[in-house]
C-alpha cells in the first residue's frame, strides 16, 4: 500500500491553469534572477514579491510552507551556518567560536546564499505542487521532446517510491528470517547483501517486463500521440513566457556586463 | 514425550485480541480481529483481494504492530519483541521468492535463517539438510537460486524458512503461479510440518487446495473475520463466502447440487457420501 | 484460412542450449477461445511472446517457421505495428504498470494516447473497458496502491481497451480471488463471442473447462495434446504426465474405479459431474 511520489495537489487556481511550460520557465526565471542578478537584496525581494504571492495565487500556501519548514528551511539554515563559519572573507569579526571567526561580511554572504537556495527550492516546490507531471511531459512531448525521454523522466519519479516500497518488503522478508537490522553497525554492514541482492535482481526482471508491457501498449507506435488531458496554452501563457525569458536574458546580461 | 508436546502446545498459541490496524495512507485494513490459534493447528486464511489477509499475518511475526488491541505468540506480546527475535517462533514465507533470495548457492541461502537464530553449527547443518530433503532440493544445493526456474526458487524460499524450525510457519499464497506437480510438493511440505506438530497458517485463493490441506478456515472480509471454523463448516457457507468473493471448493458445490446430506470438501468425503446415499 | 497460423515454429532464446519451442503447428479461428496449459517451463510464456511479436522482435534468438496472424507474417512486420493487432497481458501485474501515470483511468488511457486515439473517443473507450472488467470504482486510485488482484484487472483492462484482434493472456488471474477469477474468465469469453480471438495460459482447470473452446497442452516446448476441454482434460496420458485436472475429473476417475461413475466419458465441468453422478 504505497502511494505515488508526487507533490502535485489537484486544485483550481490561476497557477494550476497556466501551461506547464510557462510554469517551468517561471521557475527557471526565479532561479536565474536569484543567482545572477547583481544586487544584494534580489533573492530576499523575490521571496517577498514572487514566492509568497505565488503560493497564495496557487492556493497551496499551507502545503508550501509545510514543505518549506520541513525541507527547505533546514537545508538553507545548514548552508547559512556552514558559510558563515567557513567563508574566509572580511575582517570585521563580530563573533568568535573557538578557532572560528564570524565576520559581518561572511554573515552577509551566507545570508544571501541561503536565500538564493531558498528561492531555488521554493520555486521548484511551487512548480511541483501546481503541475501534474504527466501534463508537463505530454506538453513537452507535443513540443518535440522525444517520447522515450519524457517517459524516462516521469517513470523515474514514480519508480523511486516503488523501489523504496520494494526495499521495504525485502527488509521485511529478511527480518522475518532473523536478520537483525535493528542492532549494531557491524551487524548492519553484514546485512547489506541480503537486502541489495534481491533489489538488483528484481530490478533487472522488472525493467525487461515493463519494457514489454509498454511496448504492448503501442509505446513506440509511429502514430502521432494524443493526450487524455487537455493542456491549456493561452496567449497570456505565450506572452508571459517571453517576458520571463527576457528577464532571464537581462539578468544574465547585466551580470556579465558588470563583472 | 507427550508431556513435552502438551507443554509446547500451551506456550505457542497465537492470541489476537481486538486487533485494529490502519496504513499511513489512512486505509483501515483491520477493524477489530479476535482470534485464537492453538499450537499444531493447520489454518487457511481466505478472502477477497484487499480483505486484510496479508496485513493480518504480518502481525504474527511483528512486521506490523497493532494500532490497538494485542497480538501474542505464546507468552510474547509482539510489541515487546523485535522481528528478528520473533523469527525464532514464527517463520514467514513471502509470496514472491525474488524478494528474499540473495545467496550464491542454495545451501548458503537455506542456512541463512537458522544461522541468524544462533543455532550451533551441527544443528544448522541438520536442519538445513532436512529442509532441503523435504523440498526436494537436495540435488541442487550448489546451484545459484537465480539459475533455478521460478518454481524451484519458490521451493528454495520454502526451505529457507522451514530450516529455521519455528513452531509456527506462515505461507503467503504458496501455490500462486505453481503447476500441479509443485502444488503437490507444497501440500506434502505442509503435511510433514503438521506431523511434526507445527502450526501452519496459509493465505490462499486456491480453495480446493485449502479444502484438501487445512482443518480450519478463516474467511476475512473488509478487515473483519467473516467466518471461522472447521474447514467443512466454513467452506459450505456458499452465500456468506460470496460476500468476500470466495466460492466453496469444486466438490462441495458438486455435493450440494447432488443434494448430498453432508457437506463434503475432499475426494474421500465425497466418495463416502455418494456410497452412503 | 485460420486467423492465427503457426507453422513448424521453433525458437531458441539467446545464450541457451535447448529450444524453448519446437515444432509448433497451431491454427486458431477468429473468435475462438483457446486455453494453453502445461507445467512450469513447458514454453507457455514463450508461446505467448511469439504470438504477441516479442519473440523474436524483442528477445532476438533463433527462430524458424512461420507466425501468421490475420494473414500477416510476424517476420515481415515490425513490433510497433504488430501490437496494434495483438494484445498481451502477463502474470506479474506490478511490472505492467506503465509508471508514467498517476491514476488507474490515466493508466488505461496510456495505450490509446500512444496510438493517437482522439480525446473524446479515448474517454468513452476507457470508461467502457473499466465497466466491462468491473473496476470503474478504482478510476481515481493510484495503480500502485492496489492489491495484486486489482492490478491484474487493470493490466487486463489496459490491453482490452486497445481492442486487439488477438488477445494473448499469460496467467492473468494468478493473484485474483476465486469469484474475481471466474468473472475475468467470463469477460474473456464475452470478448471471444464478440469476435476477439483469445489465447490464454492458465492453471485453473475448472474455468478452462467451462469457458474455453479448445485446450492446448504444452510439454517441453511442444504441443503434447490438443482438442476440446472435454477430451484433453480427461485424458489419461495428461494425468500421467503431471498436468493438473479439475476435481470433477479426478473424483469421477476414482468413482469409476469403484463403479460409482457409470458414464464412459469423465466430466470436466460442474454440470457434467452433476449429470453423471445423479
Amino acid at each position: 500500500m504505497h502511494e505515488r511520489l508526487s507533490f502535485h495537489i489537484k486544485r483550481d487556481s490561476v497557477l494550476h491553469r497556466l501551461n506547464p511550460l510557462t510554469k517551468l520557465v517561471l521557475t527557471l526565471a526565479l532561479i536565474f534572477l536569484a543567482f545572477t542578478f547583481p544586487w544584494y537584496w534580489m533573492p530576499h525581494l523575490l521571496i517577498l514579491i514572487a514566492v509568497i504571492p505565488l503560493s497564495l495565487l496557487g492556493k497551496v500556501f499551507r502545503e508550501f510552507w509545510l514543505t518549506a519548514l520541513k525541507l527547505i528551511l533546514p537545508a538553507a539554515g545548514f548552508l547559512f551556518l556552514m558559510q558563515a563559519f567557513f567563508q574566509p572573507i572580511g575582517t570585521d569579526v563580530i563573533f568568535k567560536f573557538y578557532f572560528l571567526d564570524i565576520t559581518s561580511e561572511s554573515l552577509m554572504f551566507a545570508f544571501k546564499n541561503a536565500m538564493r537556495v531558498f528561492v531555488m527550492v521554493s520555486a521548484f516546490t511551487l512548480f511541483l505542487l501546481t503541475t501534474h507531471p504527466s501534463e508537463l511531459m505530454s506538453d513537452l512531448t507535443r513540443r518535440g521532446l522525444p517520447g522515450q525521454f519524457a517517459y524516462v523522466i516521469i517513470s523515474t519519479l514514480q519508480i523511486i517510491p516503488q523501489m523504496q516500497a520494494k526495499a521495504q518488503t525485502i527488509i521485511s522478508a529478511q527480518r522475518s528470517r532473523g536478520l537483525d537490522t535493528e542492532s549494531t553497525f557491524f551487524k548492519r554492514a553484514g546485512s547489506v547483501l541480503p537486502l541489495v541482492g534481491p533489489l538488483v535482481f528484481g530490478s533487472l526482471v522488472e525493467v525487461e517486463e515493463r519494457a514489454i508491457a509498454i511496448e504492448a501498449r503501442g509505446f513506440t507506435s509511429k502514430h502521432a500521440k494524443t493526450s487524455l488531458h487537455e493542456i491549456p496554452d493561452s496567449d497570456f501563457d505565450k506572452i508571459l513566457r517571453w517576458i520571463l525569458f527576457a528577464l532571464i536574458v537581462f539578468s544574465i546580461g547585466l551580470n556579465l556586463w558588470l563583472s | 514425550m507427550l508431556h513435552v508436546s502438551l507443554f509446547k502446545r500451551n506456550i505457542m498459541n497465537i492470541n489476537i485480541k481486538d486487533l485494529r490496524f490502519a496504513y499511513p495512507t489512512g486505509l483501515e485494513a483491520l477493524k477489530g480481529i479476535n482470534l485464537a490459534i492453538d499450537s499444531g493447528e493447520q489454518v487457511a486464511i481466505v478472502g477477497q483481494n484487499g480483505a486484510g489477509k496479508t496485513t493480518l499475518v504480518r502481525h504474527f511475526n511483528g512486521l506490523l504492530k497493532p494500532a490497538s488491541g494485542s497480538v501474542s505468540i505464546g507468552d510474547w506480546d509482539t510489541t515487546k519483541y523485535s522481528v528478528a527475535k520473533l523469527a525464532s517462533r514464527v517463520g514467514y514465507v513471502f509470496q514472491n521468492p525474488d524478494e528474499q533470495l540473495f545467496s550464491r548457492d542454495v545451501l548458503t541461502e537455506v542456512s541463512f535463517g537458522p544461522r541468524n537464530l544462533g543455532y550451533e553449527k551441527t544443528k544448522v547443518d541438520e536442519l538445513v539438510k532436512r529442509a532441503l530433503a523435504l523440498t526436494e532440493l537436495s540435488e541442487k544445493t550448489g546451484t545459484n537460486p537465480y539459475d533455478l526456474s521460478p518454481t524451484w526458487r519458490k521451493m528454495v524460499a520454502l526451505a529457507s524458512i522451514i530450516a529455521m524450525d519455528t513452531p509456527i510457519v506462515i505461507f503467503d499464497e504458496p501455490t500462486t503461479g505453481q503447476d500441479a506437480m509443485n502444488v503437490a510438493r507444497i501440500a506434502n511440505v505442509i503435511a510433514v510440518l503438521k506431523r511434526e506438530g507445527k502450526t501452519v497458517i496459509t493465505i490462499t485463493h486456491d480453495i480446493d487446495f485449502c479444502a484438501e490441506n487445512f482443518e480450519r478456515v478463516i474467511a476475512l472480509a473488509d478487515g473483519r473475520v467473516l467466518l471461522d471454523g472447521p474447514a467443512r463448516e466454513v467452506l459450505g457457507e456458499e452465500e456468506t463466502l460470496a460476500q468476500t468473493y470466495v466460492e466453496p471448493p469444486q466438490l462441495t458445490r458438486l455435493g450440494k447440487k447432488l443434494g448430498l446430506k453432508e457437506i463434503v470438501t475432499t475426494q474421500e468425503e465425497f466418495i463416502k457420501a455418494v456410497v452412503q446415499d | 484460412m485460420a486467423f492465427v497460423n503457426l507453422q513448424n515454429l521453433a525458437y531458441k532464446y539467446p545464450l541457451t542450449k535447448t529450444n524453448a519451442l519446437e515444432n509448433i503447428n497451431l491454427q486458431v479461428r477468429e473468435g475462438e477461445f483457446v486455453a494453453v496449459i502445461g507445467p512450469n517451463g513447458a514454453g507457455k510464456s514463450t508461446l505467448c511472446y511469439a504470438l504477441a511479436g516479442f519473440v523474436p522482435h524483442f528477445f532476438k534468438g533463433e527462430i524458424s517457421g512461420e507466425i501468421e496472424v490475420d494473414g500477416r507474417k510476424s517476420g515481415e512486420s515490425t513490433l510497433d505495428e504488430w501490437v496494434l493487432n495483438v494484445g498481451l497481458a502477463f502474470q506479474n501485474p506490478f511490472n505492467q504498470i506503465s509508471g508514467a501515470k498517476y491514476t488507474v483511468f490515466e493508466e488505461i488511457a496510456f495505450g490509446l494516447e500512444n496510438i493517437g486515439v482522439p480525446r473524446d473517443e479515448m474517454k468513452t473507450r476507457v470508461e467502457e473497458a473499466m465497466s466491462l472488467t468491473g473496476i470503474s470504482d478504482l478510476a481515481d486510485r493510484s495503480p500502485y496502491s492496489l492489491s495484486g488482484g486489482q492490478q491484474q484487472r487493470v493490466a487486463l483492462t489496459s490491453i482490452l481497451v486497445m481492442r486487439p484482434r488477438l488477445l494473448v493472456l499469460d496467467e492473468p488471474t494468478s493473484q485474483m480471488d476465486p469469484i474475481g477469477t471466474r468473472e475475468v474468465f467470463g469477460v474473456v469469453r464475452r470478448m471471444a463471442e464478440e469476435g476477439m480471438t483469445v489465447v490464454m495460459v492458465e492453471h485453473k482447470m475448472e474455468w478452462i473447462a467451462h469457458f474455453a473452446d479448445r485446450v492446448i497442452a504444452l510439454k517441453e516446448g511442444q504441443i503434447f495434446l490438443e482438442g476440446t476441454p472435454g477430451d484433453v482434460l480427461t485424458s489419461d496420458v495428461l494425468i500421467e504426465n503431471g498436468f493438473g485436472i479439475s476435481r470433477y475429473t479426478s473424483v469421477a476417475r476414482e468413482a469409476k474405479k469403484q463403479g460409482l461413475w457409470k458414464k464412459e466419458k469423465l466430466p470436466v465441468t460442474l454440470d457434467e459431474a452433476v449429470e453423471g453422478f445423479k
